[in-house]
């Protein structure tokens, strides 16, 4: 049985379909209803749905044998996991955002409201530039509207949030999608059906 | 002592088990105070899997560490002869744990050999390895690789040391695709990528993926590295652990300290690697003149978690006795039980959850057994 940990949301959704469309579907998943918790014994495969931040998590003790979860999530924390496989799903940016008239004043330090304190952290230290950390759990957009920060760095899909609230992108910090994780032991002890799902996943994604 | 041992914890039982194992291969106990000089742990801060130390200042002002490992100080403090010298411990070191960033201490049993390493003794090491994942789990894999493939690969690249600390987290993760754009970003030859990448995604049993591995050797540091892999496969071939031997260049370490062959063991039920080890002549070179050495480490913490022992029974029997009830005898009688083989507990009333094959009461100084709890 293969214990698989899905984001909650529209990431999971699609990553789910992906999943059906190559034999690991599980009806149940559909059912309107509370349960977290999905098991397709035929296909043999358990799906667990949660929280996006939390899929590493599961991951890495064990609670699940593989994982999808955004680049994000992976650059932030620091887990001991094997990443497998770029879905190319989810796909976005991790930006630094600033206001449309925002010219960089080098003389003091930056102030970068964020919610990925540490992608942040080694940008601004890969660029040798002092920086102070405004940590958020949200809205970070209005950070430099208000004055409470220089610049944010956020995940930048679209950019018409950022268009919005008068910002744009600054600078790239590296592309985001949708990654297959993997338990490292599970890996080791369910190799034949991780290897399986994954060959078909790389041709489902070639086509 | 089956059943004794079969009362046990998981990690006080393997205590047991692996110093016997050891001890049968010729291995001598080493023990060691807690503390060392700080000063010794932060001149090799690298070697640390954790860079936090557990520092005090002792009577005298001097700046003490509680260990943060094992290896180092065996390595600075064992005696060494002309002859092998072939130790292990069953220790405790504190470190800096991720999940909660507060101090633990983690209980470690391992093996350290330091004189002259031949393919015999890496060999040796390994097997001694193995067997001390299989006293954990039958169900065990030993991931074997080699530092004179990925790191020699990565010495002859003309690359800064940022750009190797993300390929090595790659290879470190099975991440091939970003491994492949890290390499184009940083102008890496396009052969060395081809051959990184596939280097990289070897894994598989080792006798028979060792082919595949000796057909990618492109310098003699890795032919060599090839032929030592092989004196290891056939030495351990008619061995039931053969099976359980895997190739997977995936496992890194620090290539300041490690040379030759490394290795990482899983169980099963455990998430995470609980065995990791390997040859270290760079460390050992770096604190005593001309050494070699090669050993492991197992980690015994956690694994009360993922080996729980659900007993039947917390004990034989159960006595109650109210103090009211006090009696000369009650003292004999337990002994004449415990002198039959019996596991006995006398407590003034049922603990919570307490589970015995036999209750008594205790009585005007005689025992009336009652429906067992």
């Amino acid at each position: 049985m293969l214990n698989i940990a899905l984001p909650k949301g529209r990431l999971g959704d699609k990553v789910y379909e992906l999943f059906a469309s190559i034999g690991y579907d599980c009806s149940e998943i559909y059912s309107d209803n509370r349960k977290l918790v999905f098991e397709n014994k035929e296909n043999g495969v358990r799906y667990l749905l949660v929280k996006p931040s939390d899929v590493a998590i599961y991951i890495a003790h064990g609670a699940a044998d593989i994982g999808v979860v955004g680049k994000d999530i992976l650059e932030e924390g620091n887990f001991d996991i094997y990443e497998l496989l770029d879905l190319n799903l989810g796909k976005c940016n991790m930006c630094v955002a600033a206001p449309n008239d925002y010219i960089e004043d080098f003389d003091r330090p930056l102030r970068v409201a964020t919610k990925f304190v540490n992608i942040a952290k080694n940008y601004y230290i890969s660029l040798n530039r002092e920086i102070e950390i405004i940590k958020l759990n949200g809205s970070i957009e209005i950070a430099p509207i208000l004055g409470l920060s220089d610049v944010i760095v956020d995940i930048v899909e679209s950019g018409k949030t950022l268009q919005e609230n008068n910002l744009r992108v600054y600078e790239k910090i590296m592309p985001i999608s949708a990654r297959l994780i993997a338990n490292k032991s599970s890996y080791k002890f369910k190799n034949e059906d991780i290897d399986n799902l994954m060959q078909k996943l790389k041709k489902v994604l070639a086509e | 002592m089956k059943e004794f041992l079969a009362t046990m914890s998981k990690e006080d039982s393997l205590t047991y088990e692996l110093s016997r194992l050891y001890k049968q291969w010729g291995y001598k106990e080493y023990r060691m105070a807690k503390f060392e000089e700080y000063s010794f742990y932060s001149d090799n801060r690298d070697f640390l899997s954790s860079s936090s130390i557990l520092a005090f200042n002792n009577s005298d002002g001097r700046l003490m560490a509680l260990k943060p490992d094992i290896t180092l100080s065996i390595v600075k403090n064992a005696k060494l002869t002309d002859a092998l010298t072939k130790l292990y411990y069953n220790e405790s070191v504190f470190r800096m744990t991720e999940s909660s960033n507060d101090f633990k201490e983690i209980k470690q049993t391992g093996v350290e050999v330091l004189g002259k390493v031949d393919n015999y003794l890496a060999a040796e090491v390994l097997s001694l390895a193995a067997k001390s994942l299989a006293a954990i789990d039958g169900s065990f894999i030993l991931s074997v690789s080699h530092m004179a493939f990925i790191p020699s690969l990565l010495a002859e690249m003309k690359i800064g040391e940022n750009a190797k600390r993300e390929i090595i987290t790659c290879i470190k993760g099975k991440n091939s695709h970003d491994l492949k754009t890290i390499c184009d970003k940083c102008g890496v030859d396009e052969k060395q990528t081809e051959l990184l990448v596939k280097l990289a995604k070897v894994n598989g049993k080792l006798v028979q993926t060792l082919p595949e591995l000796s057909a990618l050797a492109s310098n003699d540091e890795m032919k060599k590295a090839c032929a030592e892999l092989e004196f290891i496969a056939d030495s351990l071939n008619k061995s039931d652990i053969a099976d359980k031997l895997y190739l997977d260049l995936s496992v890194l370490n620090n290539t300041e300290y490690y040379n030759g062959i490394i290795f990482q063991g899983y169980v099963e039920k455990a998430p995470k690697a609980v065995l990791s080890g390997g040859r270290y002549d760079k460390l050992a070179n770096k604190i005593r003149d001309n050494t070699q050495a090669i050993g492991f480490a197992v980690y015994l913490d956690n694994l009360n978690l993922y080996y729980r022992k659900e007993r039947e029974f917390d004990s034989d029997i159960l006595i109650v006795a109210d103090s009211k009830n006090s009696n000369v005898s009650l003292l004999s009688l337990v002994e004449s039980f415990i002198e039959k083989g019996f596991s006995v507990r006398v407590e003034h009333t049922v603990p919570e959850g307490y589970k015995a094959k036999t209750v008594y009461t205790f009585e005007n100084g005689a025992l009336r057994e009652v429906a067992s709890c």
